[in-house]
């Protein structure tokens, strides 16, 4: 699922606008941006009319000027696109109906059009366009509430608060003093310590299951399942004693269910410290399927980057990030794909290393295999979790990386030598685990980049010496970087 | 003035009473849904400890005596709807529909033992005695039963397995917590029960959640737990209680738990509208609200609403969650807050538990005493008791300290008489101030 299902096609296509504006420096004739948006010159004017109007109605300091031949976006500096995003939002049917639905857990299509002034067969059509998104989730909005796996529904509610809708309204208007003190007190029974980040995180999520609690019906049966391994573990005993004390001071009955999606919550969404993590993980069953296949993926790096050991601290930091990865893959299903991250990794290729980006949907393939979770396209869950390899593999090559040393040593006339020098210096710049500078002959080097082979190998010693097929060319960039990766493991 | 008041057990009718004595010109009106009167919830309990002789005589208060108050009732009286807007009550009496105006309201409907996430828990084998029909139906299922399944290790259900195993009856308990009477005692100090349980040949499965009930064809009933399973004669279902009330208008506001949202006056959010006893919520030993179904909170709730009923002028206290029975030959009781339940509080406990001689004779018993308070001011915040000797008394000096916040010290000072056959060299609750001063070390 994606922000942008929330909107409608045109408001989609605006808020394109906004983005490509931004990724182009402001400015973008015309003509690019109707080759980018595939439309027909009278939407493009239309989109560009509707954002002047809605732009006026909020009061944003963001303008859109437009001459005939160039589109020039001009916004202030504390005006981002997620305030656009925001803006939007905030005028979506669909999210109202998602926060309807929240709020009141039921509703019939005679209240809720009333409600949102539009007609009911809007309203049907709406529901439905959300179902097809909430496909992905496995729930569904049937006969006026969301229909599904319990755990899955307070999921998606989480993501929905969390990435969706303006979470400093739910906090203002739910989260008090009792929940404060909710969190407290899983701190004092699991005996851990819960970050401020991680503390607003929790809170989102108790709030959603403070409003869920008394839902009959709830659906736990896939849950109990997969829970069979973990019905020993000790944090979820933690859990689930701390789970049936809370209740038992209130009117509500609760059972392990309750428990359980407590237990997939705070294990995938990396609520506990490292710290707090790690004296869980030193008492955990090894042969439990989400720690099993920590190992078996930990395992895979190691013998991917030929490290024969990891330093201590980054071997737990590994696990740590792993446990959420698969918990997450093991318990739940769907995702909000968050443009940032995603965007970023996978556009900057060239940072990160197309092996790295190979490697980490090999990684994927390993976890899904062994959860028997079959990979789709349609299930945002396993794309987003990509990312998350990724970012977890640089983490380790760059913390493992040692600083290699780089000459450069190109065989060109004098002033463009020095020029070209400079270039390829602020070229590498970006790479991690490096110092290169111009080749001095009485230093030793690691790696050694020239556009000549040189007559005698042995001037450059030891070095691996690299010849630059075209300077300053991408397809050489790609090379270094292997090459750099291979030197340093 | 004319007070309605919704169910006629223990907050009802200490609303009533308390009403006539402070509007003698009220015209009163008990509505409850029980044929008859004041039955004592539990008192199957009673009978099977053979402290009365006839079911039918667990009552707490009579006709009579409601008469004599000038106090009218309808029994079998079942309401279906208030209208706080019209200040209506409409209720099913003798088959017929009627409807009461009233000038103030008291809900005082308690709570039943109700399980949503049990499957089968609703049907006619699995018992439940709370209401004297119930109560009747259960003890002719369990007179001719061998074995029978508890579910749920609360007060009421270790007292059923305690008062079943001396009728020679197989007894299996199945409870969600790893230890019973979680409550009322911290893990520590239930240890003599379950000792004492499981010596009495009973099987406790600890930290099991029963899923569904299944009725078999030969009569027996099958209790799924886990991946386990148990069959036996019988079934009592001494899970929590809760309040039900499908007859109460939009107005009046509800927690998210389903009970009444009343203020320290027990006020709704409705004027003239009062609710009472295990339809709500306390404050309770930390002043937070929690629910805490017990007839002494009924009672004090039912006084205290009827005393407010044209002006607020008191407010109700809260509830130390006092407690005292005798299960398995122990007398346990317990007041405030336990040292488990004081991760829900801001503040940071200590806890001592002492072994104390009862009196100074040489063939005395001992009392186990755990105390629970502030470490920082050492005010009392909680106590619990343990003893083969009848101590319950002692657990109200024990509330009555808690309550006028005395410190560890101030207990220290308290006066008490001295009799050697009766008291040892130091009062048992002066004894808090030779903490930590080895009164374990003959257990050693």
């Amino acid at each position: 699922m994606k922000i942008e299902d929330f909107l409608e096609k045109n408001e989609v296509r605006e808020i394109t606008i906004f983005k490509q504006l931004v990724l182009n420096n402001g400015k973008l004739t015309y003509f690019d941006m109707l080759d980018y948006l595939s439309v027909s010159k009278a939407s493009l004017e239309t989109d560009l009319d509707s954002i002047a109007v809605k732009i006026a109605e909020c009061d944003l300091q963001v303008h859109i000027h437009y001459d005939g031949q160039i589109i020039a976006l001009e916004m202030s500096d504390t005006v981002s696109l997620q305030h656009i995003y925001r803006h939007y939002l905030d005028q979506s049917i669909k999210v109202e109906i998602i926060k309807f639905l929240f709020k009141h857990q039921k509703f019939t299509i005679t209240q809720l059009s009333q409600k949102l002034v539009i007609s009911e067969s809007s309203l049907y059509r709406k529901i439905k366009e959300l179902n097809t998104h909430l496909k992905e989730f496995d729930i569904k909005i049937r006969n006026g509430q969301l229909n599904g796996e319990e755990l899955q529904i307070r999921y998606f509610y989480f993501q929905f608060y969390y990435y969706i809708e303006d979470k400093t309204y739910l906090l203002s208007k739910y989260a008090g003093k009792q929940m404060t003190q909710a969190v407290q007190t899983l701190e004092k029974f699991l005996d851990a310590e819960i970050s401020p980040e991680n503390r607003q995180k929790l809170i989102i999520w108790l709030i959603i299951s403070k409003t869920r609690i008394t839902i009959k019906d709830q659906q736990v049966d896939n849950l109990r399942m997969q829970m069979k391994p973990y019905l020993k573990d000790p944090l979820y005993h933690k859990i689930q004693v701390m789970v049936f004390r809370y209740f038992s001071r209130y009117s509500i009955e609760v059972d392990e269910g309750e428990a359980m999606i407590h237990f997939a919550y705070l294990l995938a969404f990396s609520i506990l410290s490292e710290n707090d993590f790690h004296e869980y993980r030193m008492i955990r069953d090894r042969h439990a399927p989400i720690a099993s296949v920590d190992t078996q993926v930990a395992e895979t790096i190691i013998i991917h980057f030929n490290f024969r050991r990891l330093p201590y601290m980054l071997e737990r930091d590994m696990y740590y990030h792993l446990t959420h990865i698969h918990t997450r893959l093991y318990f739940f299903q769907g995702d909000v794909e968050i443009y940032e991250y995603q965007e970023i990794l996978s556009n900057e290729k060239q940072i990160v290393g197309s092996h790295l980006v190979f490697f980490a949907d090999e990684l994927l393939k390993v976890s899904t295999e062994k959860f028997n979770r079959e990979s789709s396209e349609s299930n945002s869950l396993f794309r987003t979790e990509v990312p998350k390899y990724i970012s977890l593999l640089i983490l380790i090559t760059s913390k493992t990386a040692k600083v290699l040393q780089v000459g450069i040593d190109l065989k060109i006339d004098d002033l463009y030598k020095e020029t070209f020098s400079q270039l390829l210096m602020r070229k590498m710049r970006p790479l991690n685990g490096i110092q290169t500078e111009a080749y001095e002959p009485n230093k030793t080097y690691d790696l050694i980049l020239t556009n000549e082979s040189p007559e005698n190998q042995r001037i450059y010693k030891e070095a691996r010496v690299y010849i630059l097929a075209k300077i300053l060319s991408d397809y050489d960039m790609e090379n270094i970087q292997q090459i750099i990766l291979e030197l340093n493991t | 003035m004319k007070v309605v008041i919704i169910g006629a057990s223990f907050a009802g009718v200490a609303a009533a009473l308390e009403t006539r004595k402070r509007h003698p010109n009220a015209r009163i009106v008990l509505l409850e849904k029980q044929a008859t009167l004041a039955y004592i919830p539990n008192g199957l309990h009673l009978y099977w400890k053979k402290e009365i002789e006839d079911l039918n005589k667990a009552r707490f208060i009579t006709e009579e005596q409601l008469v004599k108050n000038h106090i009218d009732f309808h029994l079998g009286a079942n309401v279906e709807k208030i209208n706080t807007t019209q200040k209506t009550v409409n209720y099913n009496y003798q088959e017929k529909e009627e409807v009461i105006t009233y000038d103030k309201l008291i809900i005082a409907a308690g709570s039943k033992q109700l399980s949503e996430k049990i499957n089968g828990s609703a049907q006619e084998s699995v018992l439940k005695y709370k209401r004297y029909d119930e109560a009747q139906a259960a003890l002719a299922k369990v007179k001719e039963s061998n074995h029978v399944t508890i579910i749920g290790g609360g007060q009421v259900g270790v007292e059923a397995a305690d008062l079943l195993t001396r009728q020679q009856k197989k007894v299996t308990i199945i409870e969600s917590m790893d230890y019973v009477m979680f409550k009322y005692l911290d893990k520590d100090m239930i240890q003599p029960i379950q000792q004492a349980i499981s010596d009495s040949g009973i099987d406790l499965k600890l930290g099991e959640t029963v899923s569904t009930i299944e009725s078999k064809t030969n009569h027996k009933v099958t209790v799924n737990y886990g991946e386990e399973s148990v069959t036996s004669d019988a079934v009592i279902m001494s899970v929590n209680v809760r309040p039900h009330l499908p007859f109460l208008d939009a107005h009046i506001n509800l927690h998210i738990d389903q009970t009444i949202a009343v203020d320290r006056y027990l006020r709704t959010s409705v004027k003239d509208v009062f609710a009472v006893g295990d339809c709500i919520q306390l404050s309770g030993p930390d002043k937070d609200n929690i629910y805490i179904p017990l007839i002494n909170n009924a009672v004090r709730t039912g006084i205290v609403a009827a005393t407010n009923l044209n002006k607020p002028e008191i407010a109700f206290k809260g509830s130390l969650r006092t407690i005292g029975t005798k299960i398995f030959g122990h007398y346990i009781a317990s007041t405030g807050m336990t040292e488990s339940d004081s991760v829900f509080s801001n503040k940071t406990v200590k806890s001592s538990r002492q072994k104390i001689r009862l009196t100074s004779l040489p063939s005395t018993e001992t009392a186990i005493v755990k105390w629970v308070y502030d470490a920082k001011t050492h005010v009392v915040l909680g106590a619990q008791l343990i003893s083969t000797a009848n101590i319950l008394e002692k657990v109200n000096t024990l509330a009555l300290a808690i309550q006028t916040k005395q410190t560890i010290e101030d207990l220290q000072q308290t006066d008490y008489f001295f009799h050697p056959s009766y008291t040892q060299m130091i009062a048992t609750t002066n004894l808090v101030s030779w903490m930590g001063e080895g009164l374990f070390d003959d257990e050693n």
